[in-house]
């Protein structure tokens, strides 16, 4: 009876473990990222597991016209081993891409962390031929290996540069 | 004898809050396959647990 009630007791231990080495090998291990965005003075963070959801593709923020977006890219490398990939960070909008952003090599230490920078100027953006009103969306596109990350900017429309009004000159006053 | 069981459910407690906080940090990081692994470890995990129990005399 008494090693009947120890297996049990093994049993319970074993799937415990087996439980705790899951979460280790298949949850932590791996090398995840982080966005910190800065759009306007709005302070933003995409987690990991935001890319995880099914049904997560994009990520949109907005901004008004003339502000900078501020990217902060961490990579955290959860691995014994090290790990070294290219960055590469792009403005893409109808399938083509305007312009490059970035291409930086990273290596990062096993269980250590890699910060990549970079901005998106709005004002540099906005494509002729936009009138008051209208909406423009870009997308950055930013890769490392196989994976790709997509995140959409709306450039607030009723933030456009606005042409000078004519000057009307006042009527003058009429005699009598 | 009664210090011992309230060790016992200490332990039990700090084990269950373990893998809780484990579970709401990772679970959402794991793969299908692991979920399902878990989700089946967790319930041989419970079910030895009462069979001890009820081997012990509880």
């Amino acid at each position: 009876m008494t090693k009947r009630r120890d297996i049990y007791l093994y049993l319970t231990l074993i799937c415990f473990f087996a439980i705790i080495a899951i979460f280790v090998v298949d949850g932590y291990m791996g090398v995840y990222d982080t966005f910190r965005i800065t759009a306007g003075e709005r302070p933003q963070k995409i987690d990991p597991d935001f890319w995880l959801r099914p049904e997560a593709t994009t990520y949109e923020t907005w901004v008004a016209w003339g502000e900078k977006v501020f990217f902060d890219y961490e990579i955290a490398n959860h691995r014994l081993t090290g790990y070294t990939a290219e960055v590469n960070a792009s403005v893409w909008r109808s399938q083509e891409k305007v312009r490059d952003l970035l291409t930086q090599p990273v290596t990062i230490g096993g269980l250590q962390n890699a910060r990549v920078e970079f901005a998106v100027d709005t004002a540099e953006l906005v494509p002729d031929g936009v009138s008051q009103g209208q909406s423009v969306q870009y997308s950055i596109q930013v890769n490392r290996d196989n994976i790709e990350r997509r995140i959409i900017i709306r450039i607030n429309p009723g933030s456009f540069p606005v042409p000078p009004k004519p000057v009307i000159e006042p009527r003058p006053a009429q005699p009598g | 004898m009664k210090i011992n069981y309230i060790l016992y459910g200490f332990g039990i407690l700090l084990c269950l809050s373990g893998v809780g906080y484990l579970a709401v940090q990772y679970v959402k990081y794991l793969s299908e396959l692991g979920r399902l692994i878990s989700l089946l470890l967790t319930i041989g995990m419970f079910a030895s647990l009462g069979k001890f129990f009820e081997s012990v005399g509880w």
